[in-house]
């Protein structure tokens, strides 16, 4: 019983390695390939303005995707990010707007993003109601909301100091990369070291065994609920702050392109798998795509193309080294 | 003549891994033939061989003399073979007719299904096994035994020369055992040769002529049934000759749990008895007598509906898991893949999942912590092989069992529930777990222990609580314990008095 303390204590070398799983691996060997085409494509792909503007065009996406992935990890699906994201941005947009000082808007946008988060959470476990379908509805819900409460009109003129915040830069990189980076290692921290991380995985791994071995199990899945809805909150401070304005239909889809990132980098939609490495390695797979096409003038529909094979191949890729499962 | 079905040779290979060497024996026409081995000796491949799922890497398959090239399940089916597994493969939600016709629906031409006459069919080939099972019901209202026999009447339809049957009977009552028993001797009587693979021995002896005995792969031997002891079976089957144990009490005067009138909703009522410090109390009856019920009542699984539970004395209100945990209280559930395991994570992980709390005392884990509390439990609890950081999935019942022991052990639980301990759990393993539980009462842990294997709770018991209809029918101490004398309060008195037990519903 020593021998073996000893043995693993001993190699925090080996423990690194181990912790950076293999699929982790494969998605970062997945990464390297298409940057290493684009960079033969392109010319100026691997130029350090291009890489920081891959960087922040994946920043957003990232952002969801993490969320996503938490919620992913418990079995569960969140398809409400999008409108959640524009119903945060038009209400810190128009509190802004009128006036409010920042960290105010900025709080009510987040707390729009949580209360979005409750209700899809207590859905789930309290109400028992399916994941996917829950999430669907509130989809509709929240966009409408959103519509609703802007009649249907963008909120311009959101006051300069505000996007000054958003726009800014930290150690060379834009403050939305900074932030979300931040968010990743917290995410990281969460799912290796917290006993909610090893309850969303025992949760989404097996639900009844998680139940009788005294796991929360309801407020695990509505905690991921909300976790999502923040981070869609955050996703939407970050893009009115970019863009200056907050319109109703902002985020349309983009609970796809999150569950994308997820499922490349290695999300279980059965639940109780997933990694946050494996999830940013995701979303910049899909951002350095996009930029690189778009550089070679690819054609749009082409880009969609290549995202649909991206996350055909991932999954394969998946099949064939795991095995049946 | 040449036998029905011949394995000639068969070996199989995985990569890393000889699953099967050299397996040869044969079984006769009418001949129901027992396949016995420790998990992992090589049944299940075999099995898979002879249903189509594997080919095997040399040797080769005869049917009625002729060697069969069994690629696919479809062709085996063709072939005549036909495969009852453990785990139903049906589908609820449909109706018996549809079940039994899944896969090939009887269209007659058309491109419509015609039901009337897959219904018509289904009650032809059921009459002569269960005629009471409604071919239009949908599968799901059938209780286990004749899902069973739906199976068979399947095979039945297919016309099938050969049945090969996995664990059929590891969730029957001892009635409905006797059922299937009569409806696989009519398989045997015209003709059919049966392979039937089981645990329980006395099942074995009691219906099949021969058997063989498998270990690591290989065929250890064919014996003739009525001429070997189930002991020297058993010793074929582990390779060793398992000591015969004696039960040593190690319960002390000091009442750790007391029950009083404790009911649920539906299957528990007015239950009370108290539980020893150092006790093991053994819950005997039959499937549905409410056994499992009042476990998960304990474990805060369900709530109960009234009455009241102490520990040392002082009221606990069991209203969750986690109230349940915080009381002391730990559940080795029945069905370890569904309840007990979460198959992705690492045994460490598995272990840590009911004391989170005291791995992170701070909120963070501290993994350095929890690594040495897995190496110390999973050593105690005699993991094999002894690798703390993988998928718990990867390893056999018995070690997914010790798993969840060591994690009642690392939430610090007195109390331990076991409902099933070894259900699906070969021999070998079967003594450890035994032992274990021996030790944790001889430490001060108060057991319960909930088993449809009567040896298993003479073997373990201190003192047997009998159940029927969700109530305590009887309580027998260590002097009064007995096959007979449990059987005798298990099953209802109604039953006894129609005779044999005929179409019992005691399961309901």
């Amino acid at each position: 019983m020593t021998d073996i303390t000893q043995h693993t204590a001993a190699r925090p070398r080996a423990d690194f390695l181990h912790r950076f799983s293999v699929r982790d691996a494969g998605t970062l060997i997945g990464l390297v390939v298409i940057l290493a085409v684009f960079g033969a494509l392109v010319p100026g792909f691997f130029a350090e303005r291009n890489l920081i503007n891959i960087l922040q065009q994946s920043s957003i996406n990232a952002c969801l995707a993490l969320g996503m992935t938490l919620v992913i990890i418990s079995g569960g699906i969140d398809l409400s990010v999008g409108p959640t994201a524009a119903l945060s941005a038009v209400i810190s947009a128009s509190m802004l707007v009128a006036g409010v000082p920042f960290p105010l808007a900025i709080a009510a946008g987040f707390a729009i993003g949580l209360a979005c988060g409750l209700l899809n959470g207590v859905l789930v476990a309290y109400v028992g109601l399916q994941p996917f379908i829950v999430t669907l509805g509130t989809l509709s819900t929240y966009r409408a909301l959103a519509l609703i409460y802007t009649g249907g009109n963008p909120v311009l003129g959101l006051p300069a100091g505000f996007r000054a915040i958003f726009n800014g830069s930290l150690f060379g990189l834009p403050l939305a990369v900074v932030i979300v980076a931040v968010v990743a290692l917290i995410a990281w921290i969460i799912l290796k070291k917290t006993p909610f991380g090893e309850y969303l995985l025992a949760v989404g791994g097996n639900e009844e065994a998680a139940y009788i071995a005294g796991v929360p199990i309801a407020r695990t899945k509505i905690a991921a609920y909300m976790i999502s809805g923040l981070l869609a909150a955050l996703a939407a401070q970050i893009l009115i702050g970019r863009l200056g304005a907050a319109e109703p239909i902002l985020g349309n889809l983009w609970e796809l392109d999150a569950i994308a990132a997820a499922a490349i980098g290695g999300a279980s939609l059965m639940g109780g798998k997933g990694s946050v490495v494996g999830t940013i390695l995701g979303a910049v797979i899909l951002g350095s795509m996009r930029n690189g096409l778009t550089l070679m003038n690819v054609q749009s529909f082409y880009q969609l193309l290549a995202t649909g094979l991206i996350i055909l191949a991932a999954m394969l890729i998946d099949r064939v080294t795991r095995g049946r499962g | 003549m040449s036998p029905r079905l011949q394995f000639e040779g068969i070996s199989k290979e995985f990569p890393a891994v000889r699953a099967l060497s050299d397996v040869s024996f044969s079984v006769g026409a009418g001949e129901i033939h027992g396949l016995l081995g420790e998990n992992g000796a090589g049944k299940s491949t075999l099995l898979r061989i002879l249903s189509g799922v594997y080919r095997p890497t040399a040797g080769s398959v005869l049917i009625d003399g002729k060697p069969v090239t069994l690629n696919n399940p479809v062709a085996a089916r063709a072939a005549g073979v036909a495969m009852i597994h453990q785990e139903l493969q049906q589908v609820p939600r449909l109706s018996v007719a549809q079940n039994m016709f899944l896969g090939h629906p009887l269209t007659r031409g058309s491109i419509f299904v015609a039901r009337r006459e897959q219904e018509r069919r289904a009650a032809e080939a059921l009459a002569a096994i269960d005629p009471t099972i409604d071919p239009a019901a949908p599968l799901g209202s059938l209780k286990v035994a004749q899902r069973q026999i739906v199976e068979i009447g399947r095979a039945l339809l297919d016309r099938a020369r050969i049945v090969a049957m996995d664990e059929p009977t590891s969730s029957l009552t001892p009635s409905e055992f006797e059922r299937l028993a009569e409806v696989i001797a009519r398989l045997a009587r015209d003709g059919v040769a049966v392979v039937y693979v089981s645990h329980k021995l006395d099942e074995v002896f009691g219906i099949c002529q021969r058997a063989t005995i498998m270990r690591d792969g290989v065929v250890v031997g064919s014996v003739d049934l009525a001429q070997v002891s189930e002991k020297a079976v058993v010793s074929m089957m582990v390779g060793r000759e398992l000591a015969q144990e004696q039960h040593r009490s190690h319960a002390s005067a000091e009442i750790r749990l007391s029950v009083r009138g404790l009911a649920s909703p539906t299957k528990v009522h007015d239950v009370s008895f108290d539980l020893h410090r150092g006790e093991v109390l053994g819950i005997a009856g039959l499937v549905g007598s409410g056994r499992t019920e009042l476990l998960r009542l304990l474990a805060g699984a369900d709530r109960a509906s009234s009455g009241a539970v102490e520990i040392d004395g002082k009221a606990v209100k069991l209203s969750s898991p986690r109230d349940a945990i915080a009381a002391g209280i730990g559940l080795v559930p029945e069905e370890r893949k569904r309840e007990g395991i979460v198959p992705l994570r690492s045994i460490s992980n598995n272990m840590a999942l009911a004391s989170m709390g005291v791995f992170a005392p701070r909120g963070v884990i501290d993994h350095t912590r929890l690594k040495r509390v897995a190496a110390e439990k999973m050593k105690r609890v005699n993991l094999r092989p002894f690798l703390l950081d993988r998928p718990i999935r990867l390893f056999s019942g018995g070690n997914q069992q010790k798993a969840i022991i060591g994690r009642w052990l690392a939430a610090g639980t007195r109390i331990l529930l076991f409902d099933e301990p070894t259900r699906g759990i070969d021999v070998g393993a079967k003594a450890e777990i035994y032992h274990l539980i021996e030790e944790l009462a001889a430490e001060g842990h108060s057991v319960i222990v909930v088993s449809s294997e009567l040896p298993e709770v003479i073997r373990l018991a201190d003192r047997v609580l009998v159940m029927r209809d969700g109530t305590v029918a009887a309580e027998l101490g260590r002097a009064s314990l007995s096959e007979q004398a449990i059987a005798a309060h298990a099953i209802p008195q109604t039953e006894i008095e129609a005779g044999k037990a005929q179409g019992h519903r005691a399961g309901a």
